[in-house]
């Protein structure tokens, strides 16, 4: 993910307001719009000064489209935006975290033995935790309460995770 | 879209003269060029039509000739004729192993590049062989267009890595052609479509032509045409469905003479071509040809299903998986383009019909689409007209090897091109002053099963501790998909050269191998990455905390001691062992009963630092 110390916000690239709820359908458009403005193939034969500034354009526009699309960088780009960072190394909560390491053996244990129809109901369970999760973001950044959306992001990294893992074990 | 490592600043597209530039599609089976008059792209057409079979011959006079005249000869001449030499194309022997033995020639080489012995014992290369049809294709559109040709796009397989797209490069190169862009068929297929019909909308291809499948999604709106997945085999397309009608139907055909497999072959394709408007037709292999494997059979259409079910699962399970990418069900596509000459046949059709649910478009001419679009994007490219903009992606994930062999991506497919992407990573032994970097592609876990491109070394890092150090590692792509990759050390804040030398082709790994892997080997290959990166932070955890109960034993209670020493042997049990949650339960453990003991040391660094310690000493007494 982007930071936002080093590149212009991501919301204003896009003409956007910042927020956590984003209509996805404007967000393509804006992101169609601009593309067509700053795409290096229009440059290819304009001098290498403006070549050059064309693709640093396109590439950061094509970033803030992948983080503006999605909801959990979505998230967690708003939270850096307002100096919350998130660090590689934080923990859960320890009855949460006992919690995962309990599914995560489930899973693992599912995988081994090949039975593709748990692996798939864990999925599926977690993919409903996931909204829920979503969906009190929402709550969390309309009453700007980064502190517990702080929380919650954490909660989904580890939940993405585990879903990555689902996948992995459906692919076999 | 090409994979390449540049220098910083080095050329690609020189100025393309605005009058001639085209399209090409160079076929595994047939080639053709394009051109864009007054605003709309037509296929240039030739002697025979605007298709060239993408076959060579080489005589013993020394002439070379290209396509039907050469077609010809296959018969008299195989082992001089060359034909699918697109399979060949940026391969090392290994990655060939599997079609060796149908192939009527003869190859040699080694794990990076292959060569052919024709007419006379001249060795010629894949990437010679294709710029033999690049120019006769050359030769075409300057009597047709009354003049030099100053610019070209050729089309690739969406699915072709870096060592095949960059032979597809030379190729054209040595065949005198201005290479502006490498393209994805698929892309170009699209590029064809929606211009022609102004289409809006969803889009899949689904791309089966001689040699090599794609399947693309793509979102057409307003001029945009906007790459949402891309995913594929490089190696299976209905070449594979002639030599799987040929063996079926002539046993023991691998051991037989080239001349022999070459002829059942074409028989085969004879058979597979009349089964597209015929229900049976009769197979013959003339005892003329080779009294021992003389055969007359009839085959019939329900024959040819069974026989190409297995290849046609293949695609579909690339179709599901690209789907998934693009995170759109098969309900939410507005069509499916038909494109390559396998989906000519009902039975490709009936079968992609029934994957999507839908019956699939082929209005267009499924041979001559790819080269339409390829000839509109030459046409942006050389004209920078406003009304397309074409937003492709990186097939293939990039990364970099991490210790223990782990991958970890910086690009993932399907990233929209141009694109960036910036990752810190720290040293893990004491006082290490360089760092190796190793950048690979690919979609397995561990950089052993992916396509080895560069490898360089950051020099200069100043002697610390272990995770002091701190590289900054960025990866740029631009629209031409050309890679570049910058290390810099950041905790001096002093920015290190970095020596790039390209090793794309050095690894022997099976690119075709490779590329299956990633889809049977997952669950291995994330097991193995756990593993990796749980013993390795096992590692460092158990050197820390040695070392710290070392040095500051006086905020070291005893039982705090006791419970240390247990969790530790506890974790060195679990490193010995292969089962990457032991180990990460074991971290927590030791985790959990040093926490005192951490404490007290972080009380003491902090209260160190208002003493005016420096910083980064009371950072290193905690052990950060």
């Amino acid at each position: 993910m982007a930071s936002p110390s080093t590149s212009s916000d991501l919301f204003s690239l896009l003409g956007l307001q910042p927020s956590y709820e984003i209509d996805r359908a404007a967000l393509e458009a804006a992101y169609h719009e601009r593309s067509k403005e700053v795409h290096p193939d229009r440059f290819a034969q304009a001098p290498a000064a403006e070549r050059v500034a064309a693709l640093s354009k396109a590439r950061a526009l094509n970033d803030a489209y992948k983080t503006l699309r999605d909801a959990r960088q979505r998230a967690e780009y708003l939270l850096a935006r307002a100096g919350v960072t998130i660090g590689d190394n934080e923990r859960l909560e320890p009855e949460l975290l006992m919690e995962f390491l309990e599914q995560r053996e489930e899973l693992a244990a599912a995988r081994q033995a090949g039975r593709s129809a748990e692996v798939e109901s864990l999925q599926a369970a977690m993919l409903t935790r996931r909204k829920a999760i979503l969906a009190a973001l929402s709550g969390l950044f309309a009453s700007g309460n980064l502190a517990d959306a702080k929380k919650q992001l954490i909660v989904l990294r580890y939940l993405d995770r585990y879903l990555e893992e689902c996948e992995a074990a459906l692919e076999d | 879209m090409l994979l390449q490592i540049a220098e910083p600043g080095e050329s690609k597209v020189k100025e393309a003269c605005k009058a001639r530039v085209v399209g090409i599609d160079l076929g595994t089976t047939n080639s053709l060029v394009a051109h864009v008059a007054d605003a709309s792209p037509e296929v240039i057409s030739g002697e025979g039509g605007p298709l060239v079979p993408s076959v060579v011959n080489y005589g013993a006079d020394g002439v070379v000739v290209v396509g039907k005249l050469a077609q010809a000869r296959a018969l008299d001449a195989p082992r001089d004729t060359l034909a699918s030499v697109k399979r060949l194309i940026g391969r090392g022997l290994k990655d060939l192993q599997a079609v060796r033995g149908l192939l009527p020639y003869e190859l040699d080489g080694d794990d990076r590049a292959v060569s052919i012995t024709v007419a006379g014992g001249k060795k010629v290369s894949p990437v010679e062989v294709s710029a033999e049809v690049l120019k006769e294709l050359k030769r075409r559109a300057e009597s047709s267009l009354g003049g030099p040709i100053e610019g070209a796009v050729i089309t690739v397989p969406a699915y072709f890595d870096d060592a095949q797209r960059q032979a597809t490069r030379d190729a054209g190169r040595l065949a005198g052609l201005e290479v502006m862009r490498l393209l994805a068929e698929p892309t170009a297929a699209a590029l064809a479509y929606g211009l022609d019909r102004g289409s809006t909308g969803t889009y899949a291809v689904y791309d089966l032509g001689g040699g090599t499948f794609d399947i693309s999604i793509l979102k057409l709106v307003n001029g945009v045409f906007e790459v949402k997945a891309t995913g594929g085999d490089s190696a299976l397309g209905g070449d594979d469905i002639d030599r799987e009608i040929a063996t079926r139907l002539v046993p023991g055909l691998e051991k037989a003479p080239k001349k022999v497999i070459g002829a059942a072959v074409a028989e085969a394709r004879r058979a597979k071509e009349a089964l597209t408007t015929q229900s049976e037709t009769l197979f013959e292999l003339a005892p003329s040809v080779s009294e021992t494997f003389a055969r007359r059979k009839v085959v019939t259409r329900g024959d040819l299903q069974t026989w190409a079910q297995p290849l046609l699962e293949k695609t579909g399970k690339a179709c599901r998986r690209v789907l998934k990418d693009s995170e759109l069900t098969r309900e939410e596509l507005d069509g499916v383009i038909l494109v390559g000459g396998s989906t000519r046949s009902p039975v490709v059709r009936e079968y992609v019909a029934e994957l999507f649910g839908k019956t699939p478009l082929a209005d267009l001419d499924p041979e001559q689409v790819v080269a339409l679009g390829a000839a509109v994007q030459a046409d942006v490219l050389a004209s920078g007209r406003q009304d397309v903009t074409l937003l492709d992606v990186v097939p293939l994930s990039l990364g970099i090897e991490m210790m223990g062999g782990v991958v970890e991506k910086l690009i993932h497919r399907n990233t929209t091109i141009p694109a960036g992407a910036t990752q810190t990573f720290t040293t893990y032994a004491d006082n290490q002053t360089g760092f190796d970097i190793h950048v690979v592609q690919g979609e397995r876990e561990t950089a052993d099963a992916c396509r080895s491109l560069a490898r360089f070394v950051l020099r200069g890092v100043p002697p610390m501790i272990a995770g002091m150090g701190r590289v900054e590692i960025t990866f740029l792509v631009d629209a031409d998909g050309l890679l570049k990759v910058t290390a810099k050390e950041l905790t001096t804040g002093t920015e290190a050269s970095v020596q790039v030398k390209p090793s794309y082709g050095l690894t022997d790994e099976q690119v075709e191998q490779m590329l299956i892997d990633s889809f049977e080997y997952a669950e291995e290959d994330l097991a193995k990455r756990n593993l990796v990166i749980e013993r390795v932070e096992a590692e460092r955890i158990l050197a820390a905390t040695r070392q710290a109960f070392a040095t500051d034993t006086e905020l070291l209670d005893d039982d705090v001691r006791a419970a240390g020493e247990a969790a530790m042997k506890v974790l060195e049990t679990a490193v010995a062992g292969t089962d990457h949650l032991a180990i990460r339960h074991a971290i927590e453990g030791l985790d959990l009963a040093t926490k005192p003991f951490a404490q007290k040391r972080m009380n003491r660094a902090i209260a160190a630092q208002f003493q005016g310690v420096a910083l980064e000493d009371a950072a290193r007494k905690v052990g950060i």
